[in-house]
């Protein structure tokens, strides 16, 4: 365990556990203390909802490495510190995938989890909860637990694994998880093409992103089922798959719709936005310079049944909109639940819709 | 007002069943296990279910919510009576096509809701053997898996959303068609939960397009561990077909028996295989997987000609349970999971366990996700046979367990191996359970005794550790 003294506008600790142990220690003093603490992965979502000033920040890079991986299975054991980038290059070595953020940075494996963050191939292999087999974790009052199992395919007992998704730690700091993994197939491409209504040429592809004006089609699968999708399409095509990035500005935004609905919502973004959207999944990240029109695009999301999510903003930047939008039904379970995982609620307070 | 009549004020004279007769009905599923039901009650609409609720609180009576207890671990029993809840008469189904899903009344047939979307081209993909008569509220509950949920997960997967009634009556509509809903995500961990967090009483489900193509291989094996090998080589090969699934020699030729659906019955097992997708994937995907067959030493590689004759093969294996049912009196079956690359040798060791009791073990199970149906033929009336199941199947579970396995890979936990749980979770994560549990049922009237063993919250020292009761076993 390291330890600093913080800069900026107020002291904090920080903690570099490097053992479970350590970590729970360091969480049970932080609830008998009732400390704010602040858990860091590789602290490129750091703007979810709107936490109080830390007094204990949490670096993750003491649990990382991959503790278990039999290729042979389809399944990897990975501590939560693990950067995305690392794991999936390892995992590329024998063509596999955990189907985690293509273009991550500097991002973790538990904080990819914990902030129910998905891959861009959603639209066909799903989101980041259909990979949680089993997961550890330490709870604000310093408990280990496991839930789920290394096996492919468990229904014993409730689904912990994937409740963790999106939860930002409020049920307990993730120390490691286990994924399903998945094959990544001989051949890849992406097609260019001109217009979204010609992606329907392909039954099941593996994404269709547009961005900023151009879309484009990502396929894999042996190579006579791609050159044959290629042809379909008729776009320009490029060998393998080459990924946007996700948007970049002061505001970042995470807009959450039906997926019928997708075009609908890019066409309602304020024109000065960049944006990228995964069609067939409904989700658009985007990104601006300032928030205006965030409100009308809310207001026409939540009439869908969706949400705007404010993933990032300068400080006080926010002009009173919720990071969140309208609370989510079920809140007072929600607070019952996170109750009984951190009773002082010390773990990443006020990051969660109705400042759970 | 008593029980009944409240109950009846709800929901009218017909709707709440008393006479013995149908309560003994009500009081089983098919595991081997019974309970004893004090009611049944039949509301149509979620607003009803609110109030069964309402009324069961009152009178400090637990709820049993039940499908069409097809489920094999005793989970729609009432363990101490109550009222068992049938959420048979809710069976609207509402078909998005544009965003591909549907809102399903908890009492849907599974069965039903693909042949609603089959003329659109879309189809509900967990696929359970039992999906003629199990509902959608009892997989959603189950988090039920089928044949083809290798390629596409299970129930979980697949429900986007739920309309449930937790406890004091309240409804919440969780999820929706769009992703990641901002919170916990509670409609996720009712999945899987077994009636004991509150009632489904519709589910949003996602509804995926019929493949373009799809090839049907059956293989068969002198070994059992030829075919076992040829599951784990084609994963290792980075293929994920449709399906997975292997049979042996007893349970092909039960099978073969009762159907007459062409199965070879002189080998040892047969492997089931299917892949799907574009016509050329297919294509080389099922030369891939017959190729590892035939290294792994298959026999021969059959492809299904037509739909009549892959559904033939598919009736063949789905009619597994019923065909021991038609040879031997009882059955008894456990369904646990090991890491796909350990199959051979548990199944060697299964096989070893059986021999050791002098047990008739048939093994059918989904090969490709490592889950294990040994399934064990005996006559109950023989209280000896009952007694050396029970030990024999413990042993199993166990083998599986020290094998890096789980449980239970899609049957639930219920009644049946709650006590288990103890074998593979500390006192902590079963005190973590515990609590999620009283978060949403503080009272503990949905479902009791199911999926947790007595005393699970730690700080229940007090309590005495309650084990299930010898007469609940048939
Ligand atoms: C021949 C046979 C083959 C089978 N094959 C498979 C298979 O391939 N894969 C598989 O996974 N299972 C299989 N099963 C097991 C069983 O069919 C599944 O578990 C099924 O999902 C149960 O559905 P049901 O409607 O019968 O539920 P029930 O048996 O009535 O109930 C099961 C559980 O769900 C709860 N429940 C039911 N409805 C609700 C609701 N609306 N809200 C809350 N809780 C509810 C009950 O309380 C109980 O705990 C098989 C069973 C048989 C007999």
């Amino acid at each position: 365990m390291t330890e600093a003294a913080g800069g900026g506008r107020r002291a904090y600790r920080e903690v570099t556990p490097d053992s479970v142990e350590t970590l729970a220690l360091v969480l049970r003093e932080a609830t008998e203390s009732r400390s704010v603490v602040q858990v860091v992965g590789g602290g490129t979502r750091q703007g979810y909802g709107s936490p109080p000033a830390p007094d204990i920040v949490l670096d993750m890079a003491g649990l990382s490495g991959i503790e278990e991986w039999d290729p042979d299975d389809l399944t990897v054991t990975v501590g939560a510190g693990t950067p995305v980038a690392d794991l999936e290059a390892e995992l590329a070595g024998r063509s596999q995938t955990a189907v985690l953020p293509e273009v991550p940075g500097a991002s973790t494996v538990g904080g990819v989890v914990a902030a129910g963050m998905s891959s861009l191939r959603r639209g066909r292999l799903l989101g980041t909860r259909e990979r949680m087999l089993e997961v550890r974790l330490v709870t604000g009052d310093g408990r280990v637990v496991r839930g789920g199992g290394r096996v492919v395919k468990n229904v014993s007992g409730y689904d912990l694994p994937r409740l963790v998704v999106g939860a930002f730690g409020s049920l307990g700091v993730i120390t490691s998880v286990c994924l399903k993994l998945w094959p990544r197939p001989p051949a890849a491409a992406t097609v260019s093409i001109g217009d979204l209504e010609s992606a329907g040429r392909v039954r099941r592809p593996l994404a269709v992103l547009e961005h900023d004006g151009s879309t484009e089609v990502f396929l894999w699968g042996t190579p006579e089922e791609v050159f044959s999708s290629t042809a379909r399409l008729e776009g320009e095509s490029r060998e393998g798959h080459h990924w946007p990035a996700d948007p970049a500005g002061p505001y970042r935004w995470s807009l959450r719709i039906p997926p019928a609905s997708t075009t609908a919502g890019v066409s309602r973004l304020p024109p000065v936005w960049s944006y990228l959207a995964i069609h067939g999944a409904g989700e658009i990240r985007a990104a601006s310079d300032v928030p205006d029109g965030a409100e009308d695009l809310r207001g026409w999301a939540e009439g869908v049944g969706g949400s705007l999510v404010v993933v990032e903003a300068p400080k006080d930047g926010i002009n009173g909109l919720d990071p969140w939008g309208k609370p989510p039904p079920g809140l007072e379970i929600q607070r019952r639940l996170i109750a009984q995982f951190d009773p002082a609620r010390v773990i990443n307070p006020g990051r969660l819709p109705g400042g759970l | 007002m008593s029980l009944v009549q409240d109950l009846r004020a709800v929901l009218g004279d017909d709707r709440v069943l008393e006479e013995p007769v149908e309560l003994y009905l009500y009081s089983r599923d098919a595991s081997l296990m019974h309970g004893q039901a004090t009611y049944v009650a039949f509301p149509h609409t979620t607003a009803e279910v609110a109030a069964v609720v309402r009324v069961a609180e009152a009178h400090a009576v637990p709820i049993i919510p039940r499908g069409a207890g097809t489920g094999l671990a005793a989970g729609a029993i009432p363990v101490d009576g109550g009222i068992v809840l049938s959420t048979t008469s809710m069976n609207q189904i509402e078909l998005d096509v544009d965003n591909r899903t549907a809102w399903v009344g908890a009492g849907v047939i599974n069965l039903d809701l693909s042949k609603e979307a089959e003329p659109y081209g879309l189809s509900f993909a967990p696929d359970p053997s039992s999906q003629s008569a199990c509902t959608i509220g009892g997989n959603v509950a189950n988090n039920s898996g089928g044949a083809h949920c290798l390629a596409e997960g299970a129930t979980t997967s697949h429900v986007l959303g739920l309309e449930v009634v937790l406890a004091g009556g309240e409804v919440l509509v969780l999820g929706g068609q769009a992703p990641d809903t901002p919170g916990l995500d509670l409609k996720g961990l009712i999945v899987g939960s077994e009636g004991t967090l509150g009632v489904v009483t519709r589910a949003l489900v996602r509804l995926l397009p019929i493949e373009a193509d799809v090839r049907t291989l059956l293989l068969d094996f002198e070994d059992l561990s030829g075919a076992t090998r040829t599951v784990s080589d084609v994963i290792a090969a980075g293929v994920v077909p449709a399906a997975l699934e292997i049979m042996d020699q007893k349970m092909t030729t039960a099978v073969e028996n009762w159907l007459r659906a062409g199965l070879p019955c002189d080998c040892a097992a047969i492997l089931l295989a299917e892949v799907v997708g574009e016509p050329e994937a297919v294509e080389a995907e099922a030369a891939l997987v017959s190729s590892i067959g035939l290294e792994n030493g298959a026999r021969n590689v059959q492809v299904a000609r037509d739909e009549e004759e892959r559904a033939i093969l598919w009736k063949g294996r789905k009619s597994a349970f019923g065909a021991v049912a038609q040879v031997s009196p009882n059955y008894y079956l456990h369904d646990t999971v090991v890491p796909r690359s350990r199959l051979v040798e548990t199944m060697e060791e299964v096989q070893a366990i059986a021999d050791r009791y002098g047990l008739d073990v048939y093994n059918v199970f989904h090969a490709g996700d490592g889950n294990l149906h040994p399934l064990m033929a005996f006559d109950a009336s023989d209280p000896v046979m009952l007694d050396k199941v029970h030990r024999a199947g413990e042993e199993m579970v166990a083998a599986c367990l020290a094998r890096g396995g789980a449980l239970s890979g899609e049957h639930g936990i219920g009644l049946e191996k709650r006590d288990m749980m103890r074998d593979d979770f500390t006192e902590l994560d079963l005190d973590a359970q515990a609590r999620l549990k009283e978060a949403f049922d503080p009272a503990g009237l949905f479902n009791p005794a199911k999926v947790l063993p007595e005393g699970s919250r730690c700080f229940d020292f007090g309590g005495v550790r309650r084990e299930i009761p010898d007469g609940a076993w048939l």
